[in-house]
Formats: C-alpha cells, structure tokens, sequence
C-alpha cells in the first residue's frame, strides 16, 4: 500500500530506572497514511506520548527504544541512504530506525514535527517567540541548502556566538529572510499583529496563542507528518476548538498527515480517520474510527467508551473502569492479557498473553492474510464470553497477595505513610 | 519532628548516595574527637617541650644545615653539617615551632571549630528565623524596614564586618571547666576550655540574614494558604499562628540552610583565627598562621589543621547535600565560604 | 518597565542602602568600647592634653553634630585625617583601592572562564570521568578555607618550585600597561602576572567551584525541561540546544546566588590580602582596626559597602537583561 507514509512494526521502548525496566511502549505496529489524522488515544501512563517520542527518536535516558522498525516514506531519503544502509531501505521507505544518527536528526523538522502538551513549558521563556520560530525556518533552511552536513546547519554559531548568546539576547543565529517567514507563519496560524507579537517573549502570550506559535513553529519545516501530543489538554474548552480545527484546517492546506495523541475521545472523535487505544504500552485496538468507536471489541475500548456521558443517549450513570493501569515494571507483569484484572470479562484463556486478532475473520493476524482494518488484542475476537470459564473476581487480588513479600513490605510502608502525612 | 515520609526519602537517598554515608561517618567522627578530646589526645595541646619542637610527622624527615664553628689546627674554621631530623613517634603528626604536639592541637581545634559552628549557627538561626518570620507574616512597612536593615547587613562582607566587630568589640573568651578532666580520667589536660565568646556571638550576627531570608519566604507563601486564613478568622493570635502554622513549615529549609551554615561558619572562624582575631589559640586557623613562619622549613604546622578543615566541611557538606537531596526544600547554595 | 526604568529605582535604593551603610559605620565608633583617644594620646598624656586631642579631632561635640559634620564632609569627599598617619583617610583608601579591584577582577574572570565550561561539560557527560573530576573538585573547592590554599600554593610553587613571588603586589596592571605601551617593555606585565596568579587563584577557587556546582545543577535541570525536547524536535543541532537555549536559563539562577555571594568575594579578598601581603583594602582596614584608626576603619567600610551595593546593581541588571520576565 504506498498511500502510507508511516509503517511502525513491532517499537518497543524501555525506560531502565531503579525500580527496575519499565516497558512502556511493548511492541506496538500502525501506519499512518497520507494526509490522514491518525489518533493514539489511552489513559495517562499508557505509553501513548513514549510511543510519538520513540517515532521522532526523543525519547531520553534512562528509555532507551530497544527494537523496532519506523519505515518512513521518503523517494530522496531512500536514494541516498541505499548506497550506504542497503538494509534500511525498501522500495521508496527508509528504517529511520537504521539509519545512522545525524540523518535521523535531519528528519525532525522537515519530515516529521511534533507540538507537545504544554506550550507554555514547551518554548524557551528567555527567547522571543518570533526568534524561536525563525531558529525552526533557518535550521530548515541550512539543511536544505546542504543536506548531508550537519555542521552547515551550525555554521555562522561558532565559539564567540555561543558565549555571546549566553549574555547577550541571540539573535546572531538566525537570518533576516527566517525572521521574516516567521512572521509570516504566525500570520498563517492567526495570530493578530505577528509582526509586534514576534518580538514578545512566551509569558506575555496566552496558552492559546502559544499553542498557535508551536504550531507555527512545526510548520516551519513544512513537515510530512505532525505528531500532536496532547495539542489541547493544557487549553480552555473553548480554544481547544479553534486549536483543532487550525489543525484540520492547516491538514486540508498542506496535505500533511497527523498522529494526534489523546486522552480525549471526544477530540479523537472530531479529529480522526483512524485511531489506535493504546493500554499498558501495547496497542489493544486499532483500525478505522467508526469500526473501533461504534463496534468496539476489547473491553477495555468498551470501558473508554462508557466512561463519557453519551449525549444523545444520556445513560443513567457513566461506567468507570475499575482499578488502575499498571505501572509497567518488567518484573511485575506476567505472561497474560495485562487487562485482565480490570476486565469484567475476563477468563481463564485471558492468563496467557494474547496476539492481536483481526476482528473480521477472529484469526490472529498477520499482514498477509488480514482481510480488514480492524484489530484486536482480546480473545474475545476469536470467541464469545464465556461466564462459565470467567475468573472469579478476586482473582487477582489473592494472586498479587500469594506473590511477593517484598510487594507486601512496600504496600505496607506505604500505608503507614498514608496514615501518618 | 519529621513525618514518616520525610524520613523514608532520608533513608532512600542515604542507600543511593554513597557521599552521604561517607560524610555522615566523617561529622560522627569529627563530633566525637571533639567530645573526647581530653582521652584521645595523647599529649596537652598547650605543653612546650622546646626540645622536640619542629619534628616532622611520622614518616617523613627534614634536614636542616647547622652552621657551627670550631678550632681545628689553631684557625677558626666555619663547618656546615647537614643534619637529619626524623619523627618520634609520640608525635605522629609531628609538633609545632614551640614542641607541642600537632595532632593533639588538631584534635582540640576539632571543639572550638564544632563549638563556634554549632553555636554560632544556633544565634543566627535564631535571629534570623524569628527576624524573617516577623516581616514575612505582617509584610507591609514591617517587612520594608526589617528588609531594608537586612540588605545594609547584606553590604559588608561577612568576613569584613565579623573582623570589625571582634577587633573593635574585643577578643572575650569564656573558660569553661572540661567536664572530664574534673572527673579526673585525663589527668594531663587543660582543665578548662576556652570558648571565644566575642567570635561566637559576632559569626552568629553576621550570618542570621540568610536565615532571615528563607525564613520570610516561607512564612510569605504559608501565609496565603487557606488554613491559616481559617485560623486567623477565628481569631487565633498572631504568635499562636507562627507558632503552630508558620514555624513548623520552614523547619526543613532551615535545617538544610544550618548545616550549610555550620560549614560556612567553621570556614569564618578559622578565617578569624588565622587574622588573630579570635582570643583562643587552640584553633585550626591559629595554627595554620603559625605555620606561616615556618613554611620553608616545617610544612606541617600550616598544612595539617588545614586538612583538618578541608574534611571536616567536606564531611558536613556532604551532609548538607543529603539532606538537600532527600528533603528538597528548594534553595540555592547560599552561606558562603572564605 | 523598561531597562532605563528598572535601573533608576535599583539606584534610588542603593542610595538609601549607601546612607543606611554610612551610618551603621558612623554608629559603631559610639557603640564600641574603648575611647579612641586612648588610642591617639600618648600613654603618660594629662587630663588636659587628652581634651586638647579630643578638641582638634572634633570629638568633644554632639554626636548629631558629629554625624551631620561627617555626611556633608562625605559628600565632598572628605573622610577625614587618619589619626595615625596624619594623611587624609580618603587619599589611603583610595591608593590601596586598585590593588584590591584588580585582585577581585582577576580572581573573577578565573573563576567564571573556568566553572561555566566545567559545569556544562560537568552536566553534558554526566556519570562519565569528566563529571567525577568536575564534582570532586567543586566539592573540595566550596570546602577549602582561602587562606589556607594560598598558603599551600605558595609552599608548593614559591617555596619548593621558586616559580611565583610568595608575597607583595609588584607593579600595578596600570603602570605595567604603561610600560609596555610607552617603552613596548612587556616585563612589566609580566612582573604584573607573577605576583597576582597565586591570589588570583586563591581568591577564585571558591567561586569557580561554587559556579561548577551551580552551573551543573542548573544545566541538568534545564536539560529535562520541555523547551529542550520541543527545540531538539524542530531540529536544532544539540550546539545550538545547549548553549544558546538551556546554558542561558541556567544562568539565571547562577547569576541569582552569584550576586548574593559576592560579599564572600570581598570578604575572601581581604583574607587573601592578608596571606600575601597584597597592598589593598583589606590589610589596611586589618591594620586600621588593630589601631582604632577610626577615619580610616569607616573611610574603608563605607567604600567596601558601596562597591558591593554598585556592584549589587550591576548584577541585577544582568539578571534583567537576560531574563526578559523581569523587566517586561
């Protein structure tokens, strides 16, 4: 299918703390296509934003992406990367994943860019936004001109610059033409005035205006994919609407495509063609918005889906998922469906870890042979519940109690901090 | 004082951080030499013996020329003898230009450098924390006029004003009998130990405005919380408020800004001893001035009590950041050395 | 609020913090014990000799009258005549001044060339060899009683090595600069460097560990913030993320603490002065105070307080003007 952009097979992503490895992205495959809008949607601690920095390859120390393979669609890139990393190229794609570490650098901003959560945290508070955005345009700008040096994309920085721009307010990196786009990016984005709001600094903008400048600022490198990481949880309810459909409008004008991370269902609802949910660093569902949203399979999509008040069919009460999301440490997740604790349907084929199902054919999957868009990791693709092979429901409770006596201590510290604090 | 979880990060930071335990081992080690100075020195700090005076410390040796003059074959002849002076063994660490022995003068600096810290700290805290809670609670003009006294504080050095004070105030010292000497246990030492007043009470005065500062930082962000709000509608008076709401919130940020304090003010009084003005001479900056007069041929004199102050604010550095580390109060390195 | 703005009310309240330090001096000849006549007067001096000192030395009046006397007198620039010399205060104070700049300045730009790069490569590398040096030097450093170091520098490198002057000033940088553009004689300079490295370093240990610790610990804090991630994303090289971004912010707070400290720079000077017999400020307040030179102690505590507060503002204006949130 050359229509998409992005292949991501098999990504998994540790972090190796003090507590022990935490896997928070576990192999986890989706596409991104061509000027689609693509929603990862989980609670938080998911793994859903790991998984968008492991794609742009941001994620820092102690993670670390331990396999996987990102094919990125690219016809220049896979010619000049074919003669050097033949493995990492197939056809018109490149395993970002391959190739050495300062082209995979180059890729940020004119292939891939990204918004995060929190504008405000996410822009330098000592630097003017306009100067900030000219930095995007002019990084572009020198890579373009020289695209396998990296130091073009450092020249006119050198050692006096550098102990300048500590002292003095920097404006020796970037040229005059960067200025002026940048300008006229945060004209594209619509913010009043751009030329004065340029030479402000980001705590005299609103959050919502400063979203729009990040956006400015992702655009700089007029990017093929946009990875919105959480684009609007930081904003009023209002101006998440405007900022969404800046996003839509400025998707329709360049032919981008998105990847729009979320806790929100409602803004995957607006926003999305396709949508994965993601639940304990794995994605437990994925495939075409109306597929997953109105015939969910996996109880745990179920369980998302009941937890927002329906608005044409106000239910009497919203149905919370029960219980928590693991914490992810290795050592602590055993070989089985990591929903099973909380999943009201749960059976005795759930304590060994299932793979992901077409929910079509209830076959496990696999490229050849899948014949739809929508996949499952639940037996429930492949059999009906059955009550009879249900697990009873403190099941896990005395599981975890028969288990380990240091999780025993450290509950119990634990408790004895609640009492007292 | 502390709530379990306080105490779980100390103990938490402590098992990671292996300076930690080190410079717990090195402020227990430091306290103790200072408590048993009498039973673990082995000679008095003060006894001259002018016949062992200048040894060097176990092995090392120095050679010296002695210029002396004979008769030989009825002409006065002029004969360079180059002698070696090697190290007794009674003075391991070598004596000083007047024979007395280094390491006991070092382990009794030990008192006075911990004594000065302790209480000179104990008077800035004091000061300080009850100056920084006052403007801190009432802002307004009191704030101003305790702030504005504080930055002309903040404008002499505080080693410059700590020097001004004590030569011009007088270089008082108060002997306090040595508890186990009286017992009779150590039998040979000073009976009585001079603590240098003047110098106790002037480090205390220079330093109480940092204290002062994050005092009034803490007391300003308390005092807009709900429960003191709630407390004062009631009517709760103003010092029952600092007492049960305000105080007890800047004990961790005070802890952790003392020990920086103690370690910053071992640092002046050795300064202060080192210029002379002190009053005691049993300090670790006396001798280092000593010393200076004999750097070409004793380096010891100078550079052995100097060690003893590098490890010990080492020690209560390390100390300093565990606590910072565990507790996060959230404040700079301030205090300051020399 | 503008640059121009902020400056002028940092002014306004150092003018009030200068006349606040003026008298603080002028009340500690009224509170100290000791009469300075006794100090002045010979030893066998009468009871009519002594009033005779007191009269020409102006002591007899008022102290409101002494006080006002004085702030006029102050304004022109007159501190008095040392009691000991006989030469004005002012013209002491204002010979020995150079010294004690120069050796605050050179100490300075040891300190802060050395400790910015050592706390960056300190907090870049982190866990990796360079860091263990770096951290175990700060440690020691902040640890280190000044005066001690200067003395162990000087039996190393004077006593053992001959390789530096173990006391005195030389020439001053002035007159050797002078010498080198008058006559293009560079031994002037020279003389210069020898004798100000080892109070130099001296002087500048301390600070650059201190600015080591700071800047390291700033650094990483900065480095796990968002901005760095978000301009990584838009493909800033890494040059460009650690010194134009993060290294700015970090200084922000290193500049905070810096101000505050920089009483323990003058007051280190005057210690340093003292080990190596520097001609500054500092021996000649010490020798003031010994003789209770009163013209003199307050002549040099006045000048000490109005440099650190000139200095104060210098540093809130650089804190201002690379931390925009200040001004704007």
């Amino acid at each position: 299918m050359a229509d998409e952009l992005l292949r991501v097979r098999d990504l998994s992503t540790r972090f190796f703390t003090e507590e022990g490895q935490i896997n928070a992205v576990e192999s986890v495959d989706f596409d991104v296509r061509d000027g689609e809008v693509f929603g990862i949607v989980g609670e938080s601690g998911s793994g859903k934003s790991v998984t968008a920095l492991s794609v742009i390859d941001l994620v820092e120390s102690p993670g670390r992406i331990t396999s996987g393979e990102v094919w990125y669609r690219n016809p220049d890139l896979a010619d000049e990367v074919r003669d050097d990393d033949p493995e990492a190229v197939d056809g018109d794609y490149v395993d970002v994943r391959q190739v050495p570490e300062n082209v995979r650098r180059a890729l940020r901003g004119p292939s891939f860019a990204t918004i995060f959560q929190d504008p405000m945290s996410s822009l330098n508070p000592s630097i003017t936004v306009g100067e900030q955005i000219a930095e995007a345009v002019e990084v572009q700008r020198r890579a373009r001109s020289n695209p396998r040096s990296t130091r073009s994309r450092t020249q006119g920085f050198g050692l006096t610059d550098m102990l300048a721009s500590t002292v003095l307010p920097g404006h020796n990196y970037v040229s005059d033409e960067s200025k002026e786009r940048a300008i006229e990016l945060l004209e594209q984005v619509g913010i009043p005035d751009p030329a004065d709001r340029a030479d402000e600094y980001p705590h005299q903008f609103s959050g919502g205006m400063l979203q729009r400048a990040m956006i400015a600022q992702a655009l700089a490198g007029e990017p093929d994919l946009l990875i919105a990481d959480e684009p609007t949880t930081a904003l009023d309810v209002t101006i998440q609407a405007q900022i969404l459909d800046l996003l839509r409008d400025l998707q329709e004008e360049t032919g981008m495509s998105i990847v729009m991370i979320t806790h929100n269902l409602g803004v995957i609802a607006r926003m999305c063609d396709r949508v994965g949910v993601m639940y304990a660093g794995e994605i437990v569902e994925r495939g075409e918005l109306e597929d997953v949203f109105d015939h969910p399979v996996h109880p745990y999509t179920q369980g998302l889906l009941g937890s927002i008040p329906d608005l044409d069919d106000p239910a009497p009460r919203l149905q919370p998922i029960e219980g928590n999301v693991p914490d992810l440490i290795d050592s602590e997740m055993d070989d089985r469906c990591y929903f099973a604790d909380r999943c009201p349907k749960a059976m005795e084929e759930c304590l060994s870890h299932p793979p992901e199902f077409d929910v079509e054919t209830g076959e496990p999957r696999d490229e050849k042979t899948a014949a739809g868009e929508h996949g499952v990791r639940c037996v429930l693709a492949q059999q009906e519940f059955d009550p009879s092979r249900a697990l009873p429901e403190d099941y896990f409770e005395s599981d975890a109690r028969r288990t380990s006596e240091g999780a025993r201590d450290a509950a119990a510290e634990d408790e004895e901090v609640s009492a007292d604090d | 004082m502390f709530s379990p979880r306080t105490l779980r990060n100390l103990r938490k930071e402590l098992r990671q951080s292996a300076l930690a335990k080190i410079g717990i081992v090195v402020v227990v080690v430091v306290v103790l030499v200072a408590i048993f100075a009498p039973l673990l020195a082995p000679h008095n700090p003060t006894n001259q013996t002018l016949d062992d005076s200048q040894l060097p410390p176990l092995g090392f040796s120095k050679t010296t020329t002695e210029t002396s003059s004979e008769i030989v074959n009825g002409s006065v002849e002029v004969v360079n003898e180059t002698v070696t002076v090697s190290a007794k063994p009674k003075y391991p660490l070598g004596t000083d230009a007047l024979g007395r022995d280094m390491l006991s003068r070092v382990i009794y600096g030990a008192r006075t450098s911990l004594l000065v810290g302790l209480f000179g700290t104990v008077i800035a805290a004091t000061v300080g924390v009850a100056v920084g809670l006052v403007a801190g609670y009432y802002g307004g003009k009191v704030d101003d006029a305790l702030m504005r006294s504080a930055d002309i504080m903040l404008a002499f050095p505080s080693l410059v004003l700590a020097v001004a004070l004590v030569g011009l105030f007088g270089r008082a010292v108060v002997r306090l009998p040595d508890p186990l000497v009286q017992a009779g246990i150590a039998p040979n030492m000073p009976e009585t130990f001079a603590l240098p007043g003047t110098v106790i009470i002037v480090v205390g005065l220079v330093n109480w405005v940092w204290f002062a500062r994050v005092a009034r930082g803490e007391a300003l962000s308390i005092n807009g919380e709900e429960y003191v709000k709630a407390a004062r509608s009631v009517g709760a008076d103003d010092g029952f408020i600092i007492r049960k709401h305000v105080l007890p919130n800047s004990v961790t940020p005070i802890l952790v800004l003392a020990t920086i304090q103690i370690a910053a003010i071992i640092l002046l009084e050795s300064a202060l001893s080192f210029l002379g003005f002190s009053g005691t001479s049993l300090s670790w900056g006396f001798d280092i001035a000593q010393g200076r007069d004999y750097l070409s041929s004793s380096w010891w004199i100078s550079t052995v009590p100097g060690l003893a102050i590098v490890l010990t604010v080492i020690g209560i550095n390390l100390v300093g950041d565990w606590l910072r580390d565990a507790l996060d109060p959230g404040i700079e390195g301030e205090g300051g050395g020399v | 609020m503008s640059m121009g703005r902020f400056l002028l009310k940092r002014s306004v309240q150092g003018v009030f913090v200068v006349w606040g330090v003026v008298t603080a001096v002028f009340a500690l000849r009224y509170v100290t014990p000791g009469n300075p006549i006794t100090f002045v007067a010979p030893l066998d001096a009468g009871q009519e000799l002594r009033e005779q000192i007191a009269r020409e030395l102006g002591l007899n009046r008022p102290f409101y009258v002494q006080y006002f006397d004085y702030l006029v007198s102050l304004l022109q620039g007159d501190m008095g005549y040392s009691y000991i010399q006989g030469i004005e205060a002012s013209k002491l104070i204002f010979a020995r001044l150079p010294a004690t700049v120069e050796l605050a300045v050179a100490a300075s730009v040891v300190a802060v060339v050395l400790s910015i790069p050592l706390g960056v490569v300190s907090a870049t590398r982190r866990h990796e060899p360079a860091d263990y040096a770096a951290t175990s030097f700060s440690l020691v450093g902040i640890s280190t009683p000044n005066f001690w170091l200067g003395i162990m520098l000087v039996l190393v490198l004077s006593v053992q090595f001959g390789l530096f002057p173990t006391s005195r000033r030389g020439i001053g940088l002035a007159p050797a600069i002078g010498m080198l553009v008058t006559q293009f004689d560079f031994s002037g300079l020279v003389n210069w460097l020898a004798h100000i490295t080892l109070p130099a370093i001296t002087l500048g240990t301390y600070f650059t560990a201190l600015i080591t610790r700071l800047t390291r610990s700033g650094m990483l804090d900065e480095l796990g913030k968002p901005y760095v991630r978000a301009s990584r994303a838009k493909g800033l090289p890494e040059t460009l993320v650690r010194y134009k971004h993060a290294l700015r912010n970090t200084l922000i707070p290193v500049i905070t603490v810096l101000g505050l400290q920089l009483g323990t720079l003058i007051g280190g000077a005057v210690i340093t002065e003292a080990v190596f017999a520097w001609p500054g400020l500092g021996t000649l307040l010490i020798d003031a105070i010994n003789a209770r030179d009163w013209p003199l102690i307050q002549g040099s505590l006045i000048v000490i307080g109005t440099g650190f507060v000139l200095i104060n503002i210098f540093v809130d204006a650089l804190y201002a003007y690379i931390n925009p949130q200040v001004v704007h």
